[in-house]
């Protein structure tokens, strides 16, 4: 098993461009395409927070989604715990959490507990196991005061909690977080940085990549940070580099503690 | 099987949780078998020559056909339904995510419609025998059930090409509409396909659930042998042969291209 827990290799991801009318009546067969990812080269060690920091549709959700496998790469490849992403991809998915960014990602009118358990049916855990599991992870949580509730009267910090819970349900060694406390207020987001570092790296040794605007967040959460703009990573390394670089060649102006 | 259950407990759940809705599905069924009854009490005072071959009895006849029919609407709806709610709800990825592959997603979350049919179905036949008298308890059952099983088969390929057109161009599927708008017109499910100019009669033999209906109503309202249900069975085996490898080979196609395009949550 690789020490790495997450390799990238000149990873490019393109996209078709949506057409007008007009324009595939001109030329029915040709496609025009985006480069959303253009070469972009990862090592994430083990039991680690690496923070992929950048402004909105620099590729950072897109990385993920290779990551977890719910889209393929134009050219290169990424391996999650040395699986493939494209020719192993269920492996790959096995040793991945994914924390989506859409609260829109759990069935309303179902409970915490009957969404988490229709997802661990889904993950392959036996009715034993997943019951037990799923009492562990709302504890780790500190959701099980809203265990029966519909998912639907759940506050934003509940939701991504949620969300996590359901990431942890197989207990992953890689989760993949992406944005966690962008709804979160100021509090509530610092609680969570608390809870990652110390409880998922630090008690549970999971290698995180944690999705951000956040300046903030990556300081206080991240090993390393990589900065990702256009699709290519312009600078990686530790706090307070990351800092620098940020606020001299990305936004220039900002302030370590605001939102990049 | 496991996590078939799991779809079918979500989808139970979620229904019974629009609790007025649920009651009015089920009051529906009562309201359509009534219907289909009294219209067959208006027509069973006139004698219909083209009834003749099916016992006469218009009540059983129609009950066969839209029980069938029920069945292609399930079908050519239900896959391409759940791909889309799950992209309009947003859970399309968080299912996409799990160790589950998108197959077995999708046939599994078509799994709740198809139970509710086959119930429906159930109580028209029920109804139908116990309180409206229909002649039915002597048919022949199990070629009934091998033709219902054969079709459904032949349906759910329909109903999975249906799908992968949805998955890649979101909404509109035109091959539910032609299908499920043809074989209402002319795959004989309110009148037999004879009363059709020959010409429409030579498209009906086209459409599966013809030969599903036809059958099916061989069986059931006469009894008929197993070497006349062939003339049912052949062709739905060979609707099967073609459907089934078609409709996978789309779907894979269509999960592919999504996955490269980056459209599959897109609706």
């Amino acid at each position: 098993m690789s020490s790495k827990a997450i390799v990238v290799r000149d990873l490019i991801k393109r996209f078709p461009l949506r057409r007008q009318w007009a324009e595939m009546v001109r030329g029915p067969f040709r496609q025009e395409w985006t480069t959303v990812l253009d070469g972009v080269n990862l090592e994430i060690e083990q039991g680690k927070v690496f923070g992929l920091l950048g402004p909105n549709g620099a590729g950072k959700t897109t990385l993920l989604k290779i990551l977890s496998t719910l889209l393929l790469p134009s050219e290169g490849q990424a391996f999650v715990n040395g699986y493939d992403v494209v020719s192993s991809s269920h492996r790959a998915r096995q040793a991945v959490g994914y924390c989506l960014d859409s609260e829109r990602s759990f069935y309303y009118r179902l409970s915490g507990i009957e969404n988490l358990a229709f997802f661990a049916a889904l993950n392959n855990l036996d009715s034993r196991s997943a019951t037990s599991r799923i009492a562990e992870v709302l504890n780790i949580l500190d959701l099980n005061g809203a265990a029966d509730v519909p998912f639907m009267t759940y506050s934003k910090g509940m939701q991504q909690k949620l969300g996590l819970a359901r990431a942890l349900l197989t207990d992953p060694a890689v989760l993949l977080l992406d944005e966690p406390t962008k709804s979160l207020d100021p509090g509530a987001a610092a609680g969570w940085r608390r809870f990652l570092r110390e409880t998922l790296v630090g008690k549970m040794g999971k290698t995180i990549l944690l999705v951000t605007h956040s300046l903030e967040e990556a300081r206080e959460c991240c090993d390393q940070t990589a900065v990702i703009g256009q699709g290519r990573i312009s600078f990686q390394g530790r706090w307070p580099e990351v800092d620098e670089f940020v606020r001299s060649h990305v936004f220039p102006g900002c302030s370590s503690a605001g939102v990049a | 099987m496991k996590k078939i259950l799991a779809f079918l407990k979500r989808d139970f759940l979620i229904e019974v949780s629009y609790r007025f809705s649920f009651v009015f599905q089920l009051a529906s069924v009562f309201l359509s078998v009534a219907s289909y009854y009294f219209l067959a009490r208006f027509i069973g005072r006139s004698f219909v020559p083209g009834l003749e071959p099916y016992g006469g009895d218009y009540f059983a006849f129609v009950l066969v056909g839209v029980a069938l029919h029920e069945y292609l609407a399930t079908s050519l709806d239900a896959f391409s339904r759940s791909i889309r709610e799950s992209q309009v709800a947003g859970t399309l990825e968080a299912l996409l995510s799990t160790q589950t592959s998108l197959p077995t997603i999708v046939f599994s979350s078509a799994a709740y419609p198809f139970l509710w049919t086959t119930f429906s179905v159930v109580l028209y036949f029920t109804l139908g025998i116990g309180v409206f008298g229909v002649p039915l308890a002597h048919g022949n059952w199990a070629g009934a059930t091998l033709i219902l099983m054969l079709a459904i088969v032949v349906f759910s390929g329909l109903g999975i090409l249906s799908a992968s057109f949805v998955m890649v161009f979101k909404r509109g599927s035109p091959l539910a509409w032609l299908l499920g708008g043809l074989s209402w017109l002319l795959g004989g499910v309110l009148y037999p396909v004879t009363v059709l100019p020959e010409w429409l009669q030579f498209v009906s033999l086209l459409l599966p659930i013809t030969y599903a209906i036809e059958g099916m109503r061989a069986a059931l309202l006469q009894a008929a042998p197993w070497s006349q249900l062939w003339q049912s069975l052949g062709p739905l085996l060979l609707f099967a042969l073609v459907v089934l490898p078609l409709s996978l080979a789309s779907f894979h196609y269509a999960t592919r291209r999504t996955r490269i395009t980056g459209t599959l949550a897109h609706y």
